[in-house]
């Protein structure tokens, strides 16, 4: 069933030949498990060695990560966890993070439901040059020097307002929430139309819980890009305080660069809560990313 | 595309605007920071703005283009940042697709383990610029680091991102950190090969390779080009690993951190160039169009002689 690239195969020991025709396919199969077995092995490696050295950095004293930066630590200190969270600001990026995090997610998927409904059913006029106008974004160029010359003259530089202003869009969530919406009868507005049902109504308490699935999935997807972002926080925000943790990672990195071990710690606290969300919410993770990427 | 105009069921009188009332913050929001700075980017491109509020700003015609392509020393940065920009979508894509389809082949097996493996590979991706590149600072710090000591194996020694190859190492954390995202969408692909097709062409004696080349890949053109497509124009537009992995400096710099670096002031010359960025920043939306409009037609090729 499996499709691995085997080459024609090998022989090993050109004496194995005379090995029974029945057997054959059981042992091509075991060399193509052991093969793609240390395939995987490798790949693994590749992509949990940076992790694991992270984590062991992360549990070592200075002293002890100069002595050996890459081995086991010695004991399971988590002393950097806590002195790193004292260090730098970093209870005060991790509530920035959080606050421009939700407000911006929910202001964002409120809006587009609201966007989205009329589109996908044709409520408004030019609802088709409406959605074109959305799917062409994604070629469109940057918009970052003029979004900046805005901010500033609009006077939202290094401000929240300004920092959450730049996380109300996102084309790909909105047509995610378009596509998703024309998969709900048209018979249902109909029908809740016909009982006396008013708009805003039947979006609030009859679409919305219908299309719950697809609003997991802007979510989740527009959530990680703002807790994510260091680009725009380095742009717009010059303020500490005003700093969400990544880049508050940055500033801490600048300022503690050859203490890795309180870095590592730092930028594990950064990491979790995007592995425990992933944990949780894979399934909307990856059909988030996907269906942007393949409507893209 | 959208469903065709149809007649608002929903009350008469005012209740006939909601619909309208409502869209409006969203499509406003979305003009004012979305396609209206998108847009004004060219017109930008064509002035002298800076970043300074109450500057007055003038129009300057051609000269960012001109400075930005011919000006002697700073223009040859910037055809050299070029041409890296193409070396890095070359190098990116090659490889992420190249990784991808392994990765997706191996997991999508019958393997102990596989969602295991499936997970790791895709976990890089919603990371975020910062906690990747910090980690592979980590894992490259030349004197000790794990890497360093791995080619002390073999006898080696790099400066690895201090060095003269710190280009390369960021192709090889871009590709660690995007990789997954390749994968998953080949898994899709694979996932919608009808099982008999498999059984049908090992009755004809197909294995392993012939497999793959017959069945798996022609019944994969949409994902194939998917991926093509995501990772031509993806590449040529990333540079942030760079702002986190090695700074600002001649020797590594793509374009699109060069457009970054002029408008925000990080180049040891300028302050807030945003004019001169915003022509940059269009050579670079030129070069992406362009190079996306090849590739589309490549992938539409594929697909009328593996789809008809």
């Amino acid at each position: 069933m499996s499709a691995i690239a085997e080459p024609t195969p090998i022989e090993v020991h050109p004496g194995a030949k005379k090995s029974p025709n029945s057997a054959k396919p059981t042992q091509s199969g075991t060399r193509q498990k052991i093969s793609s077995y240390a395939m995987l092995g490798l790949l693994a490696a590749f992509y949990t060695g940076p992790l694991l050295v992270l984590i062991f950095a992360s549990m070592k004293t200075l002293p002890e990560f100069f002595k050996d930066p890459t081995g086991l630590p010695e004991s399971f200190a988590l002393d950097n966890f806590t002195e790193a969270w004292g260090l730098a600001n970093f209870p005060s990026y991790l509530v920035n993070s959080l606050i421009y995090t939700i407000v911006a997610t929910s202001l964002f998927v409120l809006m587009s439901v609201f966007v989205a409904f009329p589109i996908a059913r044709g409520y408004v006029k030019g609802s088709g040059a409406l959605l074109t106008l959305y799917v062409v974004a994604l070629f469109l160029p940057p918009a970052l020097i003029p979004q900046f010359q805005l901010i500033l003259n609009l006077g939202l530089f290094n401000t929240r307002t300004g920092y959450i202003l730049l996380f109300l869009i996102n084309p790909i969530g909105l047509i995610i929430l378009v596509n998703y919406i024309k998969s709900i009868p048209r018979e249902l507005d109909e029908s809740a139309a016909m009982d006396g049902c008013g708009y805003i109504r039947f979006v609030w308490s009859i679409l919305i819980p219908l299309i719950r699935p697809a609003i997991a999935t802007v979510t989740v997807l527009h959530a990680i890009g703002i807790w994510n972002e260091l680009i725009l926080a380095t742009v717009y925000l010059t303020n500490d305080d005003l700093y969400p943790i990544t880049r508050g990672l940055i500033v801490f990195e600048g300022v503690y660069g050859s203490d890795w071990p309180k870095l590592a710690a730092a930028v594990l606290m950064l990491m979790l809560p995007m592995l425990v969300l992933y944990m949780f919410l894979q399934r909307y993770i990856i059909s988030g990313l996907t269906s942007g990427a393949v409507k893209g | 595309m959208a469903a065709s105009p149809q007649k608002n069921l929903f009350g008469g009188g005012r209740q006939r605007l909601y619909p309208w009332l409502l869209l409006l913050p969203g499509l406003g929001f979305y003009f004012l920071i979305g396609v209206g700075p998108s847009l004004a980017t060219a017109i930008y491109s064509f002035t002298d703005a800076t970043g300074i509020r109450g500057l007055p700003i003038s129009w300057v015609g051609w000269d960012n283009y001109d400075e930005f392509i011919f000006a002697g020393a700073r223009s040859r940065d910037n055809l050299d940042a070029l041409q890296r920009t193409l070396i890095f979508m070359v190098l990116v894509t090659t490889i992420q697709f190249a990784v991808g389809l392994v990765m997706a082949l191996l997991v999508n097996q019958k393997l102990r383990g596989r969602l295991v493996f499936r997970t790791l590979f895709f976990v890089p991706v919603i990371l975020g610029v910062a906690v990747q590149g910090l980690m592979w600072k980590l894992f490259l710090r030349p004197g000790g680091g794990p890497m360093h000591e791995i080619f002390g194996l073999f006898g080696l020694e790099s400066q690895f991102l201090g060095g003269p190859n710190a280009f390369y190492w960021v192709v090889v954390v871009q590709v660690w950190a995007n990789a997954g995202f390749t994968m998953v969408i080949f898994l899709a692909g694979m996932q919608t090969v009808p099982a008999d097709l498999y059984e049908a062409a090992s009755v004809d004696g197909a294995v392993g390779w012939q497999l793959f080349k017959n069945v798996t890949w022609p019944q994969l053109t949409p994902a194939v080009n998917t991926n093509f497509l995501l990772n031509i124009v993806g590449s040529l537009q990333a540079w942030m690993l760079f702002l986190v992995l090695t700074g600002y400096r001649n020797g590594t710099n793509v374009l699109g951190y060069v457009v970054y670096a002029e408008a925000f002031g990080q180049t040891a010359a300028s302050s807030f160039r945003q004019g001169y960025a915003a022509a940059a920043s269009i050579v670079l939306f030129l070069l992406v169009l362009a190079l996306g409009m090849a590739a589309n037609a490549v992938v539409g090729r594929r697909e009328r002689k593996y789809m008809s």
